[in-house]
């Protein structure tokens, strides 16, 4: 019978203090200026930093190289079109900062993920949020997740591991 | 007529070889004798049906191998089997293209056999012929009938899965797009909430963001695999509550809430039409008991149970808080007026009942004779 107590501390969408020590610098990339003004406030409420929003992207890309966030929440469809790829693309391509897509269009991501680390779903919960991100902070920290490759986190799916 | 078999000579008197030829002279089936004994097995006799199929003379054809029919589309490979079987006098059948005087060309079909003495020595070649072009062009008709068929049903095929493709994009995007704006009604719900004072209308609007969230979660489940027709109720369940439950835990926007939440289902796949009625019914009920059955801070659970019962679902929505008399009148009773609303649309049933302690709540939805698989 599977159990869930809210009054638990696993539940990081209610979780007090920030997640595995400090917050994470977190850059979004997001057309749609309602979505990337709330998931700001969201971050805030889970003890994230917002380092900037962007909604095109090369735009994405500059922010991404100047502020080298932490993670980089990455929607597929931009102003420019399904570019959101090769943001991915090119902002995992340095080891500091962990890209995680955020799209209701998780069928465009290519097998390789792009160097993602994994996809939440729109629409996403606020508990999908916070649990992806505190995945994301525990992986960085250096605790492996506890999450096989692959698996469905309730709207936070990981890539295929490579290799 | 000696050195033959001798039951194949019995003749009736006056049957002389005389007979024998102007039958097979007035033959339709044409005819050739070659002599292997002489060198490069010469035609020495042809009737007049073989001078009709081929357009030559008898003093064109006597004396010459039968390769004067030969061309160049004779197929070579017939043609060394042919030579072959001679070589060891065996008989042999075969369709070989052969020409006329003229260079029209024509199927021949045609038997060889060897002719023996009473030794067993061949003395001849006998050769009965017929005209298989005909049944060559029929062939070749049927060929291409079948051919100009499969591209027929190629191109078709092409059509209908550029169709299906087409039909594949557009419900794609399409979804993509309902996901896309409830993203953002969720979003914009959830703005104005947080820049709305504590109080009743803050409340209301984080209510609203939630049922929201719950819609939302039913359409993150459906055209996940490959039936866009039906969803898997328990993964879906299993995550509203999980969402409930988050909402509801320490910190969160409703205050923190002591009990803890169970569900006990069943697999079921179920039509997609119900996904969103289902939502909202699971997320007003459990989140109701969630939000009242449990005042200051007291312990309990909330169970959430639904299985298939002949062509029903039933769905139960325990808990073991303060019961539905003890707890404070809702004032709007908006929240109970949406399950009723729901259960209505879902031509469901709805018992409310006092569980002692707590409250029970039972909800019986007929399912589509085809739901059921």
């Amino acid at each position: 019978m599977p159990e869930v107590s809210p009054a638990a501390g696993d539940s990081p969408a209610a979780g007090e203090s920030p997640p595995a020590g400090e917050g994470l610098r977190i850059l979004v990339v997001e057309d749609e200026v309602l979505i990337a003004l709330e998931l700001e406030c969201l971050l805030e409420d889970l003890g994230h930093v917002s380092v900037g929003v962007a909604s095109a992207s090369a735009e994405a890309i500059a922010l991404g190289q100047r502020t080298a966030p932490d993670v980089a929440l990455v929607d597929i469809h931009l102003i420019d079109g399904p570019t959101g790829i090769e943001v991915a693309r090119a902002l995992s391509a340095d080891p500091r900062t962990t890209v995680v897509f955020m799209t209701a269009n998780a069928k465009r991501i290519p097998p390789d993920f792009a160097g993602a680390v994994g996809v939440i779903a729109k629409p996403y919960s606020e508990r999908t949020v916070a649990s992806a991100l505190d995945y994301v902070a525990r992986c960085r920290s250096g605790q492996s997740g506890d999450v096989p490759s692959g698996e469905t986190l309730d709207g936070f799916c990981l890539a295929p591991r490579a290799g | 007529m000696t050195g033959f078999p001798t039951e194949a000579t019995a003749f009736p008197p006056g049957f002389t070889v005389e007979v024998f030829a102007a039958a097979f002279e007035a033959s339709p089936t044409p005819m050739v004798v070659t002599d292997p004994r002489r060198d490069d097995n010469p035609i020495v006799w042809a009737n007049g049906a073989f001078l009709g199929l081929t357009g030559y003379g008898r003093d064109e054809l006597y004396g010459h191998n039968c390769r004067r029919l030969q061309g160049p589309a004779t197929d070579r490979t017939t043609l060394n089997r042919l030579r072959e079987a001679i070589g060891q006098g065996r008989a042999f059948e075969c369709e070989l293209l052969n020409y006329r005087k003229d260079g029209t060309p024509f199927w021949n079909g045609m038997t060889v056999n060897p002719v023996r003495d009473a030794a067993g020595e061949i003395l001849y070649f006998f050769s009965a012929q017929a005209d298989m072009t005909d049944k060559h062009r029929l062939e070749a008709a049927m060929r291409d009938a079948n051919g100009a068929l499969e591209r027929e049903v190629g191109e078709r095929t092409a059509d209908l899965r550029f169709a299906l493709e087409q039909k594949t994009a557009l419900l794609h995007e399409v979804d993509h797009r309902v996901k896309n704006n409830l993203q953002v009604i969720s979003s914009l719900m959830l703005l104005k909430a947080r820049r709305t004072p504590q109080g009743e209308a803050r409340d209301a609007l984080q209510a609203m963001a939630d049922r929201i969230g719950a819609l939302s979660t039913a359409h993150r489940m459906l055209y996940q695999e490959g039936d866009a027709a039906r969803f898997e109720f328990r993964e879906f369940a299993d995550d509203l509550i999980a969402d409930l439950a988050a909402a509801h835990g320490p910190g969160s926007a409703h205050g923190p809430c002591a009990a803890r939440v169970e569900s006990e289902m069943e697999p079921l796949a179920l039509p997609a039409a119900m996904a969103a009625p289902l939502a909202l019914l699971l997320h007003e009920l459990a989140g109701n008991a969630l939000r009242h059955a449990f005042p200051r801070e007291r312990a309990g659970r909330v169970r959430v149970s639904a299985r298939r019962s002949g062509e029903s679902l039933e769905l139960a929505i325990e808990d073991d808080g303060i019961g539905l008399t003890a707890g404070p009148p809702n004032p709007t009773g908006f929240g109970r007026m949406l399950v009723e609303m729901v259960v209505r649309q879902l031509r469901g049933t709805i018992a409310w009942s006092e569980a002692e302690p707590g409250t029970r709540v039972a909800i019986r939805v007929p399912l589509p004779a085809d739901g059921l698989r």
